[in-house]
């Protein structure tokens, strides 16, 4: 559906990301790496806003770019950040989008009832936006997203904002949106997407790290993640010869989980290592969490 | 068309619409009220209106000889009404002023004479007095004006001949008072800078506004996508045109106060003071002025909307219209509306000069829109 072609990205002199492949075919894929690492860079690109310095995004065999607004009327998209007019109501700025979307009038008013209700905005559906919380505009951008029925959704970071209650029902309304579509969802927070996602796109150092399903994913810590209990005193000489995942305190000592590639030791327990270890393993140096 | 709708009514929202009214009520004070509350401006101001009224009313828009033969008995009975005033004031007698001639003669240096006059003319204000010296300046012109003629084609390019050589055939030049005339000019001027400033200020927001709001993002991947640029601008230039059609509506029935209506039917090229390149009437030269404005207000709607998209925020935005608006309008108004038929300047100085400027700003936004079709977006 759609393919990015060994695509690199170049701000002046800054190289943002280095030969990416990738193929999206429907269903819902994660784009998790930490702050920084190109995310939103390859998002601008996957709709348009900017353009591969080398490369080509295609969809369905062409070229995005030539195929204008073919492929944008098949788009759905919610920028990291955006904007809205203060003293629109959600209705009069999703007719205003929904006109720059090609939308009939009528179909737009049916449409923008139905999503407001799945956000959960339709009490204030006509009030002015000026006094919304930020978690209250997210959910009017994730309906803005969908407004034009799209093929293709790509939101970055959707849950920024969002209350755990919001963010339950934010999965919830991607999985009913999941069938025959393809969905790209941007976040640095592994918990918003490990559930939902078949599949994880991860960039590291530029470059492309995995592109596979959580599991296989996961796969690659295998038998390295292993929980301890140490004393105090220990901690900081194991966090000196280890890659720890997370600490915890228990009673006077500590629980902590690792990664130790090679032979284990006999109290420590292997433990199934879920997609937060990887990420955390993974960027342990980008997340300075003191390894 | 929907979206060019929603776009115009970003445009013409209620915040910009008490920004033009107080934009252009202060304008109005500064530039224009002057021209409108003082108008005829004082003596012998009010007598040439007056004069020329009558002239129209009673020959016409041009004079046969006959008529300026008339003109001057209409004079010399004025005169003799003069005469008869003076004698029948004993004040005059007194101090030895016996006819109108007297009256002319006066020594200034015989202060009871001087002090007489002062009180008269200045303090009493008798109109005949103020008629009799307006009346005595268009015969004067009406008796020059072939020397006038001689000279400017002594003057004048070969151009600039032939087509004295047309008005001087009509013999209708330098003829009538040229007050009305003057004063719309000077009008005109002021409202075309008053509506040259409406129109920027109504128009900087159009691209900055929603990229600083972040909403090109949105609007961009949209199915319209970046084409919204072009709806934008046509709903800037409708924007444009409706409001300097509202400006002109009002403004000029804040001229229609002046009441110079009479004087439409007349020749430019009858009036003293120059000569025009076109033989159009008054009114067809206010209808000249107005196309001028939607014209210079077309272009600086462009530029308008060129700096809103290329300036990076509403600080430089601000900072380069002020100068430039300035630089503009300073030299530039003078020749685009002020001198728009004037001889004195060649004849394709002002159309080129029009062309010009839509040539520059239409590349000049055409150059913008090709920049915007492919550009990075990422703030
Ligand atoms: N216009 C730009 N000019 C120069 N460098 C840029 C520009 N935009 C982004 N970058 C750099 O490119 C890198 C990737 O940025 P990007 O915004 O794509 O990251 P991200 O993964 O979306 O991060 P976040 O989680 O904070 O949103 C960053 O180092 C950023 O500083
Ligand atoms: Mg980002």
């Amino acid at each position: 559906m759609l393919v990015v072609n060994n695509v690199s990205k170049n701000y002046g002199d800054f190289t943002a990301l280095k030969n990416i492949n990738l193929e999206f075919g429907s269903g819902v894929y994660g784009l998790l790496a930490p702050n920084g690492a190109g995310k939103t860079t390859l998002i601008k690109m996957l709709v348009t806003l900017i353009s591969p310095s080398k490369g080509e995004i295609l969809y369905n065999g062409t070229d995005i770019t030539s195929l204008d607004e073919e492929y944008r009327e098949v788009l759905g998209f919610l920028p990291q950040q955006f904007g809205y007019y203060k003293h629109y109501s959600p209705k009069s700025y999703l007719m205003y989008l929904a006109a720059l979307k090609g939308i009939e009038k009528k179909v737009a008013q049916e449409k923008i009832t139905e999503l407001l209700d799945k956000v959960a905005l339709s009490d204030v559906a006509n009030k002015k936006m000026r006094k919304f919380s930020g978690g209250m505009i997210q959910r009017v951008g994730i309906a803005q997203a969908l407004l034009n029925d799209p093929k293709i959704v790509i939101l970055d970071e959707p849950t920024a904002g969002l209350d755990p209650k919001e963010r339950a029902r934010f999965r919830q309304l991607l999985t009913e949106l999941s069938r025959d579509r393809l969905i790209i969802i941007s976040t640095h927070i592994v918990s918003d997407i490990e559930s939902i996602a078949n599949e994880m796109v991860m960039i590291k150092n530029q470059e492309l790290l995995y592109k596979d399903s959580v599991e296989n994913i996961c796969n690659t810590l295998d038998g390295a993640v292993y929980e301890t209990t140490i004393t105090n005193d220990e901690l900081a000489s194991f966090r000196a010869n280890h890659v720890l995942l997370s600490e915890k305190q228990e009673q006077s000592k500590m629980l902590v989980r690792f990664v130790h590639k090679g032979e284990s030791k006999e109290d420590w327990t292997v433990k199934n290592p879920h997609l937060e270890d990887v990420f955390l393993y993974e960027y342990r140096d980008d997340l300075s969490l003191g390894v | 068309m929907r979206i060019v709708l929603q776009e115009l009514k970003k445009i013409l929202n209620w915040k910009i619409g008490l920004l033009l009214v107080l934009a252009n009520a202060i304008l109005y004070f500064l530039l224009i009220s002057y021209h409108i509350e003082h108008f005829p401006n004082g003596r012998p101001a009010l007598d040439s209106y007056r004069i020329g009224i009558e002239m129209v009313e009673k020959y016409g828009v041009s004079m046969s000889e006959g008529e300026k033969a008339d003109f001057k008995e209409t004079y010399e009975q004025r005169l003799k009404d003069a005469d008869e005033y003076i004698q029948s004031r004993v004040d005059f007698s007194s101090v030895g002023i016996h006819s109108y001639q007297d009256f002319q003669d006066i020594n200034y240096e015989n202060q009871e004479q001087a002090e007489l006059r002062n009180k008269v003319v200045f303090e009493e204000n008798v109109d005949l007095f103020w008629e009799l010296q307006e009346r005595e300046r268009l015969i004067e012109f009406q008796n020059e004006n072939d020397i006038i003629m001689a000279n400017e084609m002594e003057r004048g390019s070969s151009q600039q001949v032939a087509t004295l050589e047309e008005i001087k055939a009509t013999g209708n030049y330098y003829i009538y008072p040229e007050l009305v005339f003057y004063n719309y000019k000077d009008f005109i001027v002021n409202v075309a800078i008053a509506i040259i400033v409406s129109v920027v200020l109504l128009l900087s927001p159009v691209f900055i506004r929603d990229r600083s709001l972040r909403l090109v993002d949105l609007q961009y991947t949209t199915r319209v996508g970046r084409n919204i640029f072009k709806r934008k601008m046509i709903a800037g230039l409708l924007a444009m045109f409706m409001v300097i059609t509202a400006l002109l509506a009002i403004y000029f029935s804040i001229y229609s106060l002046n009441n110079t209506g009479m004087f439409f039917s007349s020749p430019i090229n009858s009036f003293i003071g120059g000569f025009h390149w076109y033989d159009i009437t008054f009114f067809q030269y206010i209808v000249l002025t107005v196309l001028a404005i939607y014209f210079l207000g077309f272009v600086f709607a462009l530029l308008a909307m060129i700096f809103s998209n290329l300036m990076p925020n509403f600080v430089a935005l601000v900072g380069i219209q002020i100068p430039f608006i300035i630089a503009m309008i300073g030299p530039g108004i003078s020749y685009l509306i002020y001198q728009i038929t004037a001889l004195d300047l060649s004849q394709w100085l002002v159309p080129s000069g029009y062309v010009l400027i839509i040539v520059i700003g239409s590349m000049f936004m055409l150059f913008v829109w090709r920049r915007e079709r492919t550009l990075d977006i990422v703030h």
